[in-house]
């Protein structure tokens, strides 16, 4: 089946196209009893001029009507349409209005034209010549019957006055037949009481001898009258006599004569009746003419109608498939209506959404993996938008953090300071650029110490995004910390087993002398009691030293000018080993730092005595002050034997000693006063031999 | 008095007169025409073409509280032609399509004079309570305005209360 009957049988079933059809049949039924009914008794012409007049009417109003129902339906739909912002709507309108101006104006100056020229031919069939030509004849039939008529009123008039001379009837009689044969009329007759008493008739008309008589009524008064009869046309004339006596003439034109002027009359005739009946025939063309230029317009305006739609479908598909795309939608392609070049640009946007389609499914790949990657590693990683409003984060992210939701989609930044990580978001919005550092978390009341990295996505100046990758060094932490404590018991162990023993043996010297009784008891006792002072001393040193770390006052810092600082903890160790030469090269030229003094001078102290401690004689001990960007660098080298291992790390671990003697705690208190102040310490070898320790402090705000 | 002769001249004159007279069942309509007729139907009739003057009558029963109900409808059509041969005038009136009279006149002011005083016509008036209305109007030609509007030359409506029978 066709589309065209596809479409038809559809169009049928509607409901309203059949309510249209019966409201027009019934409409037309009616019109038409009634034109029947009201012109039943005009005349044939007049009939079918009306008639045709009604039904050109009935055309054209239908027309007008269809076409103004199409026109304001469709201009109403665009209205809509624009009004909704439906695409295409805007270039069905322009194309609509374009096949309007292009039909319409040519359509209505064509039928304008044509009007006039028929309407100027109508009229010039009622020119001037053909009115004179038609009054011509009905004046020459005029003048023709006139002069009949006077013809015998002259004859009756002179008959009648001869035999009103004559008293007796048999005189007048032959006075009449006498004058009928002198004056030649076709007949002549004498009547009394409009009867007649005689007739003469000319031979050579004979049609006269069988008129009818005229009525007797007509003698009551003299006068003449032309008749139509055989043909023909008969003037009788009649003029009384005095006495009840009538004379009669009468006169038959010559038939060639009266069919001549039948003729010419009837033609006048045709010619007023047509002149009647002009308005009617001018109406009939112009609506016939109407009704062609409208049957133009409709077919036009249906087929641009028809047109726009056709043109602008498979565009607005397009057009709507491309909105659908750019709103986020699944790529889709377009159905191919035709081979042109419309086709040929649906053909090439369809390759270019499969190629993009392909693409997306790569992409979607990629990102499956991604996330099962970023769902599997053990790092939590957080990704947000440039404005940092949004953040998504892995499922682990989401478990470090205590936020579920993160794992699962996009969240607002500022839902995580609602879920109690004010720092994190804080440290997020704030960064300028890449961020390192720790920090410490309470999801659920339970700490989690965090390794964060910020890093901004592409252009720093202009990044596209940010990522924050969060490491939970918790589990790290404690088991360094309980590494750290078995570590610092087995210390304290052994720097309390080392005096222990000098102890237990100096006891157990003195109870064996005491039993062998010794006579020099008291000398072993004198000895033995100050070796186990010295030692319980030693112990007791060591035990303040283990309470001055852990006991350590929180920082009172302030602005100090750090060289001189340096000055005075290297002025009391000038002099302490003979042949050993403290230096100090401040570079810091009377800067302030902010750092708290009493602190920072232990810091000092403490890397200024491991470096004497282990220079060797005639050794320089150097103290260096420099300042780098805005950190102070502070450094102090010697000249001893160099790093005892690999990792000098290890020797920043609290009780742990290379000396042999000494608590162990003073490079941890180093490292513990420089790490709160936001510095760090490392040892490194120097140039030649010795180490020397760096000390990196930010300035602060002085 | 004066001014009543004032009024009186300065009052248009009718298009038509009309003379009712109620008869049982009956009522006997008289017309004349006093405007003159349209040239072109004067002269088409001059000339020999058929012409006629159409009288439209009407009758409604006047109601008081409702529209006025059209009980009947009648046509007079008053026919004249002239024969240009003879120069005699045909005349024939027919009421609903009968005859109701006919004549022959031999001069164009009497055949004016027929037709805008066409002989009396008796139309049926139907059994009524209400009291009734007659509208009449005459009409000559039909032309077109704007080439293509069909308009009736012709007078005015005149409306008439149907006398009641003493």
């Amino acid at each position: 089946m066709s589309d065209w009957r596809r479409s038809w049988q559809r169009y049928r079933r509607q409901n309203r196209f059949l309510v249209g059809l019966y409201l027009l049949l019934l409409l037309l039924a009616g019109a038409a009893y009634a034109l029947f009914s009201r012109m039943a008794r005009l005349p044939a012409e007049q009939f079918t001029n009306r008639l045709l007049t009604f039904l050109l009417w009935w055309f054209d109003l239908t027309l007008i009507a269809i076409l103004l129902f199409i026109l304001l339906r469709n201009f109403f739909k665009l209205a809509l349409e624009r009004h909704y912002g439906i695409l295409g709507s805007r270039f069905r309108t322009k194309l609509l209005l374009s096949y309007l101006v292009v039909i319409l104006v040519p359509t209505a100056l064509l039928f304008l034209l044509s009007a006039g020229l028929l309407s100027g031919a109508a009229k010039a069939w009622f020119s001037e010549p053909v009115e004179r030509m038609a009054s011509a004849s009905v004046e020459l039939s005029d003048a023709v019957r006139a002069q009949a008529e006077a013809r015998t009123m002259r004859a009756a008039g002179v008959i009648a006055d001869r035999l009103q001379r004559i008293a007796s009837e048999p005189g007048r009689l032959s006075e009449l037949e006498r004058l009928h044969a002198e004056l030649g009329d076709h007949l002549t007759g004498l009547l009394q009481g409009g009867i007649p008493v005689v007739e003469f008739a000319d031979p050579r008309q004979r049609l006269l001898q069988r008129l009818p008589p005229l009525p007797p009524e007509a003698f009551r008064v003299d006068g003449v009258r032309g008749e139509r009869f055989g043909g023909t046309l008969v003037v009788r004339a009649w003029k009384r006599l005095p006495d009840r006596f009538a004379v009669l003439v009468g006169e038959a034109l010559p038939e060639e004569l009266v069919a001549a002027q039948a003729r010419l009359a009837a033609g006048g005739v045709a010619y007023e009746r047509l002149k009647m009946e002009r308005p009617t025939i001018t109406a009939t063309v112009v609506l016939g003419f109407g009704g062609l230029a409208l049957i133009v317009a409709f077919g036009a305006i249906w087929l641009g109608l028809y047109l726009s739609r056709r043109f602008t479908a498979p565009l607005v598909a397009l057009a709507a498939t491309t909105q659908r795309i750019a709103g986020g939608e699944s790529l889709e392609t377009v159905p191919l209506p035709a081979e042109d070049e419309v086709g040929m640009l649906l053909g090439s946007f369809n390759s270019m959404v499969q190629r993009l389609s392909q693409r997306e499914n790569e992409l979607k790949s990629a990102v499956h993996r991604l996330d099962a990657v970023l769902g599997a590693v053990r790092t939590g990683v957080l990704t947000l938008d440039a404005q940092r409003e949004h953040v998504a984060g892995n499922p682990a992210a989401a478990a470090m953090l205590g936020v579920p939701e993160l794992a699962t989609g996009e969240l607002p930044l500022e839902a995580l300071a609602v879920a109690g990580l004010p720092r994190l978001v804080e440290t997020i919005r704030t960064a300028e650029g890449a961020v390192r550092g720790s920090l410490t978390i309470y999801p659920g009341e339970i700490a989690r110490h965090l390794e964060m990295a910020l890093v901004p996505l592409g252009d720093p100046t202009r990044p596209e995004g940010w990522v924050v990758a969060l490491e939970d060094l918790t589990q790290l932490l404690r088991a360094q910390r309980q590494a750290a404590w078995s570590e610092v018991a087995r210390r304290i162990a052994h720097q309390i087993k080392n005096p222990l023993t000098p102890i237990r043996l100096a006891a157990e010297r003195m109870a064996r002398q005491v039993e062998r009784g010794n006579l020099d008891i008291e000398t072993i006792v004198t000895q033995g009691s100050q070796a186990i002072v010295q030692h319980v001393q030693a112990m007791q040193e060591m035990v303040d030293s283990f309470a001055r770390y852990a006991k350590m006052p929180p920082l009172a810092r302030r602005p100090v000018p750090i060289g001189e600082l340096a000055q005075q903890a290297v002025a009391l160790y000038q002099g302490v080993r003979e042949g050993l030469s403290i230096v100090l090269a401040d570079g810091s030229h009377g800067m302030n730092v902010l750092i708290d003094p009493e602190q920072f001078r232990q810091v000092l102290t403490n890397l200024i005595d491991n470096a004497v401690e282990a220079s060797p004689a005639n050794g320089v001990v150097v103290v260096g002050i420099e300042r780098e960007a805005d950190e102070v660098v502070v450094s102090v080298t010697d000249e001893g034997p160099g790093l005892p291992m690999e990792d000098p790390e290890v020797l920043f671990q609290p009780f742990y000693s290379t000396k042999g003697r000494g608590s162990g705690v003073g490079l941890a208190m180093v490292q513990r006063i420089v790490t709160d102040h936001g510095g760090t310490v490392r040892l490194e070898p120097n140039e030649l031999h010795g180490v020397r320790a760096v000390v990196r402090i930010p300035e602060g705000e002085a | 008095m004066i001014l009543a002769a004032i009024l009186l001249a300065a009052a248009p004159m009718s298009e038509l007169d009309v003379l009712l007279t109620p008869a049982p069942g009956r009522l006997a309509v008289e017309v004349t025409v006093n405007r003159e007729l349209p040239a072109e139907w004067s002269e088409a009739l001059s000339a020999g073409a058929p012409v006629s003057i159409t009288y439209r009558l009407r009758l409604y029963r006047n109601r008081h509280w409702l529209w006025d109900q059209r009980v009947a409808g009648h046509e007079l059509v008053v026919k004249a032609q002239r024969d240009p041969l003879t120069g005699v005038f045909t005349l024939v009136a027919e009421l609903d399509g009968e005859i109701l009279a006919s004549g022959q006149v031999g001069s164009l002011d009497e055949a004016v004079r027929w037709v805008t005083h066409p002989p009396k016509s008796e139309i049926a008036v139907p059994l009524h309570r209400e009291p009734l209305l007659l509208f009449l109007r005459a009409e000559f030609l039909t032309h077109y305005k704007l080439l293509v509007i069909p308009s009736t030359v012709g007078t005015d409506w005149l409306g008439l209360s149907v006398p009641e029978l003493p």
